[in-house]
């Protein structure tokens, strides 16, 4: 690493121009965040043409603290209003709803933060001193990699089903079906696309997310509307988490933050994978797992923290390869290339002025998350002052714009709006929509990489077992099924007992 | 006779005119404010093109640029909407790639629209296709490549950016021409294909010059071969398919299009206002800086380019669409 460009990136930050952006796209990441129905990935792409006439470093400044300040502010609105603000929150509903329901809103938001500014930070620190180590590793993961993760992340599946494993079985397995619509990549050939050319390219998660989440909320907030006496408004607690609470959840936040980055790392996931997974590991190291979605604050703080790591983990290979690690740091890489600066593994060396700004960026963006997020987070809690029934129409509009924005796309409305009706359904139902999203999510990874898989393993399975990376990985998912199953407890059976008698 | 002088020189001075900087500028018979179709999403290659080309062009038109992105079906959103919902007065343009604008339709009857609904204005560059391995790879040149395959028909794996696009019937043209086999893994992308090259993954990737030039250069990738007419200025190493005595040359373009049935002034200006900017010396200098290889090919000459790379591409899939698919 030369330390003169990474001082200079330092100085290049410190501007006065720089530091206003920063904030500024903080700020605009944590508003559009909080917003349910407008991604992070979107608001990049909405930036990214008004940023053009920028300086490079400075737009990819402004850029990068929008990313930031998204991956956080998505828990906003997943904690107080049951619907995640973006797809990376959709984990953080599962126990973040819960506590604001129990009158502990403020501290689930306050644990998000800084479980957030923590996993931002780690990841930027990583980014900053491991990039060209790191971003070599990426080239380790192919198709039979990949592959071995999407059966990983599958596996959540089974232990997200709250209630009913059946019911949730049979929302994963829908979402997988759901997600084989569209081109098949092998044969070019369409699949369940009714000769729509709206669907060749599949369905896009992010508008069955919006959905089966938030339109279901908007609904029954409508049914609920005339109920009067909020649980949520009557907001007591303070949103500083204790340091004795912190200290508490900082082994679970390293580790998610580690999953962070490993999955921000791979081409292919990124924060709306890490949190599940980040999730799905808090809970299997937890005590006492049956807390789990009755409001457990280290289901909050996993996948937050996740989320935020995802940003630094992403961009590792992006700066280090000039291979995107993630749909957003791929808008990144556009801004890069429109500026003039073609991406590949010079961007360190010939770029660095630009890149380590960025980088710098990135940790600074985390310190402007803490001090913008704090104030923002305490006015957003007013949002529970207001009558439930306006706050449903509000986020019905914003499900709309936000489908539409996304491909510019009436059809995707359409399709938006469908799921939420089915989403309705699910709720009434006591089906969790949880499982479903992540099929829609891994079902396409899973496919692609296993035709790719086969291709290149001239059809034989053992390819997967001929790398190691994806046996470790399917074998992790094997013991994950079956701590699932009866098998697994009469194994550890004669363990327990001999435990008892010692 | 006197009449026909008068008129002949009527013609010469509307042309005088029109081509002067200033009238242009005032007045673009499409209106003030053009609206550029995009079938892919901020920040791709087709974006990257636009913010090139589009500043340029407007200074020269005097009108505003507009983008609009619908991604969805490889472009065939967009260019759906062009062909059959745009109006054609010459206010509604779309950047169009080729091959994918043909061979999305030759390969899916779902995809309805087709080039004669276009009015086909200017290619902009050309990316010319390139055959790239990892570092360690032990194929050194394309013989090699070539004599791996010959040795087991059918196992030596190529990656392309995705059925239907320019390299993967680039590898069916190439086999097609030495009588060879390679099993084609696709990608969703060309980035990812030169990833898994990089990595070993796939024994190789082909690709875009533009899209792994920063790679080569830094020796993470080798290329062995390029699949252009002449061997390239930025790679002037790398020997060409014609050298190699492969008669293919393939790529990937992109240009700009309209609805059919413009009128014919709106063409006429569009088309003088790229070949004022392909004059342009900033222009070139900043397109070489990117790594785009200008292929500025105007009006008739684009339509003409389109009509043979219809054939062609039409010609491929029948031979092939039978065997994909196993």
């Amino acid at each position: 690493m030369d330390s003169s460009l990474v001082m200079i990136g330092l100085a290049n930050v410190l501007s006065v121009n720089n530091i206003a952006c920063i904030l500024g796209g903080t700020l605009l990441g944590l508003f559009v965040g909080a917003m349910p129905g407008l991604s992070a990935t979107m608001a990049l792409a909405l930036l990214l043409p008004l940023t053009f006439s920028f300086d490079p470093a400075t737009g990819l400044s402004m850029l990068a603290s929008l990313y930031v300040g998204a991956s956080y502010g998505g828990s906003i609105a997943a904690i107080l209003l049951r619907t995640p603000g973006t797809p990376s929150a959709a984990a953080t509903v599962l126990d973040g709803f819960p506590l604001s329901q129990q009158g502990k809103a403020g501290q689930a938001l306050g644990i998000s933060l800084f479980a957030s500014f923590f996993g931002g930070l780690m990841s930027g620190i990583a980014l900053l001193t491991a990039a060209p180590l790191l971003g070599t590793l990426v080239l380790e993961f192919g198709p039979v990699e990949l592959f071995a993760i999407a059966v990983l992340g599958i596996t959540i599946i089974g232990s997200l089903a709250q209630g009913s494993v059946i019911s949730g079985l049979l929302s994963g397995g829908l979402g997988l079906l759901l997600s084989t619509v569209g081109m098949d990549l092998t044969t070019g050939t369409p699949r369940m696309t009714f000769d729509q050319i709206n669907l060749f390219g599949g369905i896009d998660f992010t508008v069955a997310l919006i959905g089966l989440f938030s339109v279901p909320q908007a609904l029954t907030l409508i049914e609920n509307s005339h109920q009067g006496g909020k649980v949520a408004s009557r907001i007591t607690d303070r949103l500083m988490p204790r340091l004795a609470t912190l200290k508490q959840l900082m082994p679970n936040i390293l580790r998610s933050s580690g999953i962070g980055i490993v999955v921000g790392l791979i081409p292919g996931t990124g924060g709306d994978t890490a949190s599940w997974f980040a999730y799905n590991e808090a809970k299997r190291f937890s005590k006492d797992k049956s807390r789990f979605g009755k409001g457990e604050i280290a289901g909050v703080a996993a996948p937050e923290a996740a989320n935020n790591a995802v940003v630094g983990g992403a961009l590792i290979p992006t700066i280090a390869l000039g291979i995107p690690g993630s749909s957003s740091t791929a808008i990144l890489l556009g801004a890069l290339m429109v500026q003039g600066i073609l991406p590949g593994p010079n961007l360190l060396t010939d770029y660095g002025d630009v890149t380590y700004t960025l980088i710098w960026a990135v940790i600074l963006a985390n310190v402007a998350l803490l001090v913008v997020g704090l104030a923002f987070t305490k006015m957003s809690v007013s949002v529970t002052k207001i009558p439930d029934g306006f706050i449903a129409c509000a986020i019905l509009t914003l499900c709309i714009i936000g489908a539409f924005a996304i491909n510019n796309s009436l059809f995707d409305v359409g399709l938006m709006l469908g799921f939420g009706l089915f989403g309705y359904w699910m709720s009434k139902a006591g089906v969790s929509p949880a499982p479903m999203v992540i099929g829609l999510i891994l079902g396409p990874v899973m496919e692609t990489s296993f035709q790719q898989s086969m291709l290149i393993g001239n059809d034989s399975f053992g390819v997967f077992l001929e790398s190691p990376i994806a046996t470790v990985l399917l074998l992790l998912a094997l013991l994950s099924i079956l701590q699932a199953t009866p098998f697994f407890r009469w194994l550890r059976m004669p363990f327990k007992r001999r435990l008892k008698q010692s | 006779m006197y009449a026909k002088a008068l008129c002949h020189w009527l013609t010469i001075t509307a042309v005088a005119i029109s081509l002067s900087p200033l009238a242009q500028a005032a007045d673009y018979v499409g209106g003030d404010e053009v609206t550029v179709l995009q079938g892919f999403k901020p920040g791709g290659g087709s974006d990257a093109l636009a913010q090139l080309v589009q500043p340029r062009l407007s200074e020269i038109l005097g009108v505003d640029f507009v983008n609009e992105y619908m991604p969805g079906a490889t472009g065939a959103v967009a260019w759906t909407r062009l062909a059959k919902q745009s109006p054609n007065d010459g206010s509604t343009i779309s950047i169009t790639n080729t091959p994918m604008l043909m061979t999305n339709y030759i390969m899916n009857d779902a995809i309805t629209y087709n080039t004669d609904e276009m009015t086909p204005i200017a290619n902009v560059v050309t990316d010319p296709g390139i055959v790239v391995v990892s570092a360690d790879s032990p194929y050194q040149t394309i013989e090699d490549l070539f004599a791996a395959a010959e040795q087991s028909p059918g196992t030596v794996t190529i990656g392309n950016s995705g059925v239907g696009g320019d390299d993967f019937f680039t590898t069916i043209l190439l086999e097609q021409a030495k009588g060879l086999s390679f099993k084609k893994v696709p990608f969703q992308g060309d980035g990812p294909s030169a990833t898994a090259a990089m990595g070993g993954k796939i024994d190789a990737s082909f690709n875009n010059v533009g899209n792994v030039y920063g790679q080569v250069e830094s020796g993470n990738l080798r290329a062995l071969a390029v699949f252009a007419e002449k061997r390239l200025t930025s790679l002037p190493d790398v020997p060409t398919m014609k050298e190699k005595g492969v008669d293919v040359v393939a790529g990937s373009s992109r240009g700009y299009s309209a609805p059919a049935g413009i009128p014919d002034e709106a063409r006429q200006q569009l088309i003088a206002a790229f070949q004022t900017l392909a004059k342009d010396p900033d222009f070139q200098a900043q397109a070489e800086k990117r790594a785009m290889n200008l292929d500025v090919v105007t009006g008739d000459d684009y339509r003409a380019m389109i009509d043979k790379m219809e054939s062609d591409y039409r010609e491929i899939w029948d031979s092939v669409k039978d065997q994909i698919g196993r």
